[in-house]
């Protein structure tokens, strides 16, 4: 078995061992797939009226447009905005792009009447040099409405340099305000609008925090407008669903405006709801409040609760990040598992990954949260089907060592424990309250239909 | 025929991909290959939409990203190609594309020279093509590669009698456009003709060493092709129905047979391919009843590439009794040919070319139809726009398609009259129920 194990160990374990240098893989650029510029689109994406304009040719900007603005439009009840771009050409890269791209953002204004446009360099105009925050600033005198600019070239860096630099653009947008008593921002967005996988998560965290007589002011950039992400730092305090997609705007936004942020993990299980929860009730002095709310909800769902755990206690419970939850969902499953009696086993959480991610996973360790982690070599084959097709064996193998347990990931692994199907539409949201419930199901189906066997159509279409 | 020409816009909201993208999609055509993506690795997302128009199975196809960086961009990326193309030896395919974007070309980074040195090391050939995607559209990509594969594997063969090299069925606005490839290929066989050479899909070293003994070569695309096709022309390759519409709807189809029937000395066999199709459509459309009244003088917009825009204003006009008063076409390459069509059916369409997403929008507004023949970015317009029905009928489409739906030939005029009828009564259909039942 070990041979293929690179790594067994604690959380902890990991993040020493990537401090040292020792697991760094010799990737080129980031495991993950899309580039800066893909991401640092999709977080403009999220707000209302906005022209995202790119400074560059039509593939990068059809591409994007087609992955989520359509993406959103189809399924996500937005209506179709506008993504443009220069279209640069031969003649702009020899020459410069500069005089298109004003030409191009008045012409933007003046065809879509948007409350803001926000420039995004490519890899062509990043390497030809063009000033892009030269024109914004230029332009934006003189056509008054808001112009931004984002260095967001494909190759100056990988998909969270994206995300977060796009976060700082929009905080450059928010002016002082006065203080509104009972506000929070949800910050933290990075897909458009509704802003996860499920747009029931987020409803989810509505229904919870109007119960606590609390206002959004704003999801940013889930959905949001910029008069309302300029009013941002009138809320009393931000919060996020998970830590590390929202300390970005919320780190931010505490420096510059002294917003308060809090930190927290995602509500996965009853106890993590109670610390969301609590984390945005505390600061605001509604405690008493939050925790009326807590039994309130709480008694609700005991009976699942009960049952999960039931289903859950002294089981060893493996959880694939790969496809589909994840590392971050993956790490607040774990949590949920350990809570409810599971011994959770988080399998490929990605060395790239730690680095990255370092300060959410140093809260979630500071938590007390250090669950065992297992790296295997597919992990780091090139090409992703190979890389896949070889973990699928190494995750067949890993599950045969642990008997009687359960597999917490999608179902597009084929070990011999009942696989908990996370992915399915039903399943969602995972978030809060509605979340314990349809996790509940979830784990409650998979050991029903424990003995159905898998399809061998199925893993033939996926593993040849 | 009116025409609302603009000057050009600074600022567009695109149809169509780039070159990258377009040289992408011809060399995944080949199967059993790898295709290195010479770029950052959002280049790859795009290469990775190129892997599934061409219907490539991860198990055989490979792809790979040199995934560059600042570093890269700074100092050049050659090393760093040289390192992916080692990593692509352990994959053991006998071609490697290697396709370089934007970066690497504005760097100066010379893929010819590193492919050169590196065949020699690995054993296995590397066509390198450069597509930079501010060379153009998806469109030049697609001639970019052809043109390379050409001049790189055409050689001197005596030519074959009753062959055809079949060029760029790819580059189509259906979305399942392996179904018209195949009537074509099931045609050509009828009439006893071989399709040796297929540039490109599931195509193999086979097709590039056979395509230079084909007598002629026919091109599948509006869109582009057509210098590839006189590349072969050149060499002596009959160049078949290059100034005619594609075979969509029943005149088109007729005519298009019987060129290629006259040609290959088959017009008896032609004549009964038509005379069965025929038969076959209204047999059909009897029995399965047409909604005439859905069709008969309906305003039609048709946003759509060339490929199948062009041709089914004949099919909407003469066989559908649609009028269409908008015709958008996403490509520059076959304006002659919308134009020679539109006069020809005497209708007087608001008529543009090489269109964006906000001259669309505008030009509805101006035309107001009730339908759009379009994609799925048409759909949302007439939402918007309140125009009651719209027909995605070219990619991007939302509907999940799982078997190739042709829109060439007698099958494909049945075909799209499914797609607009369905789409038809969709509309009318009860969204919610007015009273709920007492069981």
């Amino acid at each position: 078995m070990d041979d293929f194990i690179v790594f067994e160990g604690t959380l902890r374990e990991l993040c020493e061992k990537v401090d040292r240098g020792e697991l760094i893989p010799k990737l080129q650029a980031s495991h993950a797939p899309p580039c800066k510029f893909w991401t640092a689109y999709a977080v403009i994406n999220g707000i209302k009226h906005c022209v995202p304009l790119i400074h560059g040719p039509t593939g990068c900007t059809y591409s994007v447009s087609r992955y989520y603005k359509m993406y959103a439009c189809n399924y996500k009840g937005c209506p179709f905005e506008p993504t443009s771009c220069t279209a640069l050409n031969e003649t702009a890269i020899v020459f410069g792009g500069e005089s298109v791209l004003y030409e191009a953002v008045k012409e933007a204004h003046e065809k879509f009447n948007p409350d803001l446009i926000v420039i995004m360099s490519c890899c062509c105009s990043g390497i030809i040099g063009d000033d892009v925050e030269m024109i914004a600033k230029r332009v934006e005198r003189e056509i008054k409405t808001n112009v931004l600019a984002i260095r967001s070239e494909g190759f100056g860096g990988d998909f969270r340099s994206g995300h977060e630099d796009a976060f700082r653009a929009i905080v450059s947008l928010m002016e002082p305000q006065k203080p509104k008593k009972n506000t929070i921002n949800i910050v933290g967005a990075r897909v458009g609008p509704t802003n996860t996988e499920w747009p029931q998560e987020i409803d989810e965290l509505k229904k919870i925090v109007k119960a606590l007589g609390i206002k959004i002011n704003a999801i940013i950039a889930g959905g949001c407008t910029v008069s309302e992400i300029q009013k941002a730092p009138s809320a009393e305090l931000n919060v996020s669903w998970c830590y590390d997609w929202g300390q970005k705007i919320g780190v931010l936004m505490e420096e510059q405006f002294g917003v308060p942020f809090s930190k927290t993990g995602l509500p996965y299980g009853h106890l993590a709801t109670r610390d969301w929860i609590l984390s945005i009730a505390t600061p605001m002095n509604l405690e008493e409040k939050a925790l009326t709310l807590i039994e309130e909800e709480e008694r609700k769902i005991r009976e699942d609760i009960k049952r999960t755990k039931n289903a859950l206690e002294g089981t060893p419970v493996l959880i694939e990040i790969a496809e589909y939850p994840g590392p971050m969902r993956a790490l607040a499953l774990a949590r949920m598992a350990k809570e409810l009696g599971a011994e959770p086993v988080i399998i490929n959480l990605h060395p790239y990954t730690v680095k990255e991610r370092r300060p959410a996973l140093d809260l979630l360790l500071q938590q007390g949260e250090n669950p065992k982690v297992i790296l295997t070599r597919g992990l780091f084959d090139i090409g992703t089907f190979e890389s896949s097709k070889k973990t699928e064996k190494e995750i067949e193998y890993i599950a045969d060592q642990y008997k009687n347990g359960l597999f917490f990931a999608n179902p597009l692994r084929f070990p011999s424990l009942p696989v908990v199907n996370l992915g399915t539409f039903v399943s969602g949201p995972h978030f809060g309250y509605r979340g314990i419930k349809n996790i509940a199901y979830a784990v409650e189906r998979a050991l029903k239909y424990k003995n159905q066997k898998r399809s061998r159509l199925f893993k033939e279409v996926l593993y040849g | 025929m009116g025409s609302t020409k603009r000057m050009k816009s600074a600022c567009i909201d695109p149809y169509v991909r780039c070159s990258f993208y377009g040289a992408a999609q011809t060399a995944f055509g080949f199967e059993d290959v790898c295709v290195i993506a010479h770029s950052p690795q959002g280049c790859k997302l795009s290469a990775d939409v190129a892997f599934r128009w061409q219907q490539a199975d991860y198990t055989v196809t490979k792809s790979l990203c040199s995934k560059l960086c600042e570093d890269e961009i700074v100092h050049g990326g050659e090393d760093t190609l040289r390192r992916t193309i080692l990593d692509a030896q352990s994959y053991k395919k006998s071609i490697v594309f290697v396709i370089s974007a934007c970066g690497p070309e504005i760097i100066g980074d010379n893929i010819q020279s590193v492919a050169e040195e590196m065949e020699e090391i690995t054993g296995f050939q590397i066509v390198p093509i450069s597509a930079p995607g501010f060379l153009g559209s998806q469109y030049k990509g697609v001639d970019i590669a052809l043109e390379v594969l050409i001049e790189r594997f055409s050689a001197e063969k005596e030519k074959e009698e009753n062959t055809v090299c079949i060029v760029a069925p790819h580059a189509s606005g259906n979305p399942t456009w392996p179904g018209d490839l195949n009537w074509i290929t099931q045609v050509l066989s009828a009439l006893d003709v071989d399709v040796k050479a297929v540039l490109t899909y599931h195509s193999s070293l086979k097709d590039l060493e056979n395509m230079s003994a084909c007598e002629t070569c026919l091109v599948l695309s509006h869109d582009a092709g057509l210098k590839a096709a006189r590349l072969l022309s050149n060499a002596g390759s009959e160049l078949l129905c290059s100034s005619t519409p594609l075979p969509v709807g029943i005149e088109n189809t007729r005519k298009f047979l019987e060129q290629l029937g006259r040609r290959f000395d088959a017009e008896k066999k032609g004549e009964e391919i038509i005379e069965k199709g025929e038969k076959q459509v209204i047999q059909n459309l009897r029995r399965r009843r047409l909604e005439i009244e859905f069709f008969n003088k309906v305003s039609t917009a048709v946003v759509a590439d060339c490929t199948i825009g062009i041709p089914l204003l004949r099919f909407l006009t003469e066989d559908l009794e649609m009028i269409p008063e908008a015709v958008l076409l996403r490509s520059p390459d076959s304006e002659g040919l919308a134009e020679q069509e539109i006069q020809k059916l005497q209708i007087y369409p608001e008529f543009e070319c090489e269109i964006e997403v906000y001259q669309v929008k505008q030009c509805l507004k101006q035309t107001n139809p009730t339908c759009v023949i379009g994609s799925n970015i048409e759909t949302h317009l007439a939402q918007e726009l309140g125009i009651p029905f719209s027909f995605e009928v070219i990619a991007p489409v939302t509907e999940y398609r799982m078997t190739d739906r042709q829109y060439f030939g007698y099958r494909g005029m049945l075909n799209l009259i499914e797609i607009i009828q369905n789409q038809w009564q969709n509309r009318w259909k009860s969204k919610q129920k007015r009273y709920q039942s007492k069981w």
